[in-house]
């Protein structure tokens, strides 16, 4: 029997949904590839030049995403190029959440298990908020907050994400991380923060009044 | 054969088509086409929300891809280029579009061709009709839209008038919620008005006779809010007073632009939603006929936002070898005449 084609021992890593945008590509396991640019904006214009300019054009038979939250468009970005991708290659979608991978990131930065806080910039002056133990389980659902309320939150020593610096400031002994999520590090990711498909995790409804300026139901 | 995947996001509705662009009839051309539209999520406000649509389109216009390649008998690999609208439009569902348009151009080698939205109309009267030959007088009349152009050749384009204040299909929708008919109200008010009397209600006609070339509907509007406020008249003499008027307003600026075309014209072409209504059609029909020249009109699902006209611009750019970079920026304002002077008035995308 030939070999197996390299792109069936491959999966592209794809993370556009915060200000951060990077690509990787892991071959069984190890990363091979990969790219990471604080952009801020211009993620749909970028994006699929740096997965392009991957071995292979990135063609992997896995494609992994970050389904957010970030920014409404960032995460569309993704969410549009993996689909597409995925058609073009016939290849299976995957996705994990931004606080996911900046919690694991965080682990590996402290070398070893730890409380972790994730803080990120959220939309209309919020942030999210969301708590992991020294494993990486998640305590709590992700929350979107006024930065009081997300204060008012923070019980881990370490605080990680865009937001980090900020909650160091108001809260000192707890240890700022500002860390953005990195595909080339997807490979932390524990197991359990992987799940099929890709559905969007925006993480506020969309910014809508009905006539007479009524909240949706 | 010079097969294009065309993709349209660019306002309310997600549209995925493949286009034969070598074929010579419409029913040949057209090899696939869906359009998913998103009336039903924005009815509640009364209008397009950005943010739902964008969100619309990202949920459904991966699977749409997939499925019209399957109703066309056809894969990725079989396409010789990707179109997608690349703008002008509100510019996060373009971005859905046109990042999925890229993504599946690298994915397959294929060239990325990105268009623009208005060209996508302009061009699909040579779509409906193969023996439409450059250069044309263009009316393009549609919710966002109200020119009229000079079609000179393929992304030659010089704008005779444009619109100072509303496009001609937002007059109707807002002449449709003063008389309570929901939205889109292009429909309702054509069909309402014809129950009623286009000379019960005196309504001004803005600009007839004026020598600029330009549109103004603003005036029109709220002639017609204080009509129905003096309690004066029935619905269906409102709506078919203020199509009247609208439709006098749209033969005297046409009328000029004609008088402002090259001599050469093969045809009035008129494209864009409102390009739908007969009454118009008709009062066209006239007046191309009092030029000498016939008047074209794509078929009525032409004229609204579908991914046929965006992949038939594809494949006229195509068979020229145009092609576009995978850096290619969505464009939320992109006039077709980037030359023509900026005219007053607000919320004109172009
Ligand atoms: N029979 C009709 N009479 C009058 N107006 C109509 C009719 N049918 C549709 N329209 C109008 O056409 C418009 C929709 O057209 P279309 O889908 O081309 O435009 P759009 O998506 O609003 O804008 P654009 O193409 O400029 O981005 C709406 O304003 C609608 O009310």
């Amino acid at each position: 029997m030939a070999d197996a084609a390299p792109h069936d021992r491959r999966r592209l890593v794809i993370d556009s949904a915060t200000e951060s945008c990077s690509v990787a590509l892991f071959e069984d396991g190890a990363l091979i590839a990969g790219e990471c640019l604080m952009l801020g904006r211009g993620h749909a214009e970028k994006l699929v030049p740096m997965i392009a300019a991957l071995p292979d054009r990135g063609r992997a038979a896995t494609i992994l995403v970050n389904s957010g939250p970030g920014s409404f468009t960032g995460i569309r970005v993704g969410l549009a190029a993996a689909r597409a991708l995925a058609l073009a290659w016939n290849a299976t979608v995957r996705s994990y959440h931004s606080p996911d991978l900046i919690a694991a990131m965080a682990r590996a930065q402290h070398g070893g298990p730890v409380a972790v806080d994730v803080v990120m910039t959220g939309g209309h002056g919020e942030w999210f908020v969301r708590p992991f133990d020294a494993d990486g389980l998640a305590l709590a659902p992700l929350a979107s907050l006024s930065p009081d309320a997300a204060l008012a939150r923070l019980s881990a020593p370490l605080v990680a994400g865009s937001q980090a610096a900020a909650c160091a400031d108001a809260r000192p002994g707890v240890t700022a991380m500002p860390l953005w999520p990195d595909a080339r590090q997807a490979g932390l990711l524990p197991a359990t923060a992987l799940g099929d498909g890709a559905a969007p995790a925006y993480g506020r409804a969309p910014d809508a009044r009905l006539p007479g300026g009524v909240l949706p139901a | 054969m010079a097969l294009i995947l065309g993709i349209e996001s660019s306002c309310d509705e997600t549209a995925v088509a493949v286009i034969d662009g070598s074929a010579k009839t419409l029913a040949d051309r057209i090899v696939a086409q869906r359009i998913a539209s998103q009336d039903e999520a924005h009815r509640p406000y009364g209008g397009v929300v950005p943010e739902i649509a964008a969100r619309a389109h990202a949920d459904v216009i991966a699977p749409m891809v997939a499925a019209t390649l399957a109703d066309a008998g056809l894969t990725l690999d079989d396409m010789d280029a990707i179109a997608a609208t690349a703008g002008p439009g509100l510019i996060g569902g373009v971005m859905v579009g046109l990042v999925t348009g890229k993504a599946l151009a690298m994915a397959s080698g294929k060239p990325l061709i990105g268009i623009n939205h208005l060209e996508g109309h302009a061009l699909s009267p040579r779509l409906a009709d193969p023996t439409l030959a450059y250069p044309y007088c263009l009316l393009l009349v549609s919710g966002g839209h109200c020119q009229i152009l000079e079609v000179i050749g393929l992304g030659q384009y010089r704008r005779l008038a444009t619109t100072i204040d509303d496009a001609l299909g937002e007059a109707f929708d807002k002449t449709a919620k003063v008389l309570g008919l929901g939205y889109p109200g292009g429909p309702a008010v054509e069909r309402l008005a014809r129950e009623g009397n286009p000379r019960a209600v005196p309504l001004p006609r803005p600009l007839v006779g004026s020598g600029e070339p330009h549109f103004s509907f603003a005036g029109l509007k709220s002639a017609v809010l204080r009509a129905r406020d003096s309690g004066q008249y029935a619905p269906a003499d409102l709506a078919a007073s203020f199509q009247q008027a609208a439709i006098d307003c749209v033969i005297d600026r046409t009328r000029g632009a004609l008088a402002a075309c090259a001599p050469n014209m093969t045809a009035l072409v008129v494209a864009g939603g409102v390009a739908a209504n007969a009454a118009l059609r008709g009062a066209l029909e006239a007046l191309a006929g009092e030029a000498g020249l016939p008047l074209v009109a794509p078929p009525v699902k032409l004229c609204t936002d579908n991914a046929a006209m965006i992949g038939w611009a594809g494949a006229e750019r195509f068979a020229t070898g145009q092609s576009d970079p995978l850096d290619l920026p969505a464009r939320p304002r992109w006039p077709l005449d980037d030359s023509a002077a900026p005219v007053r008035g607000a919320g004109v995308k172009a």
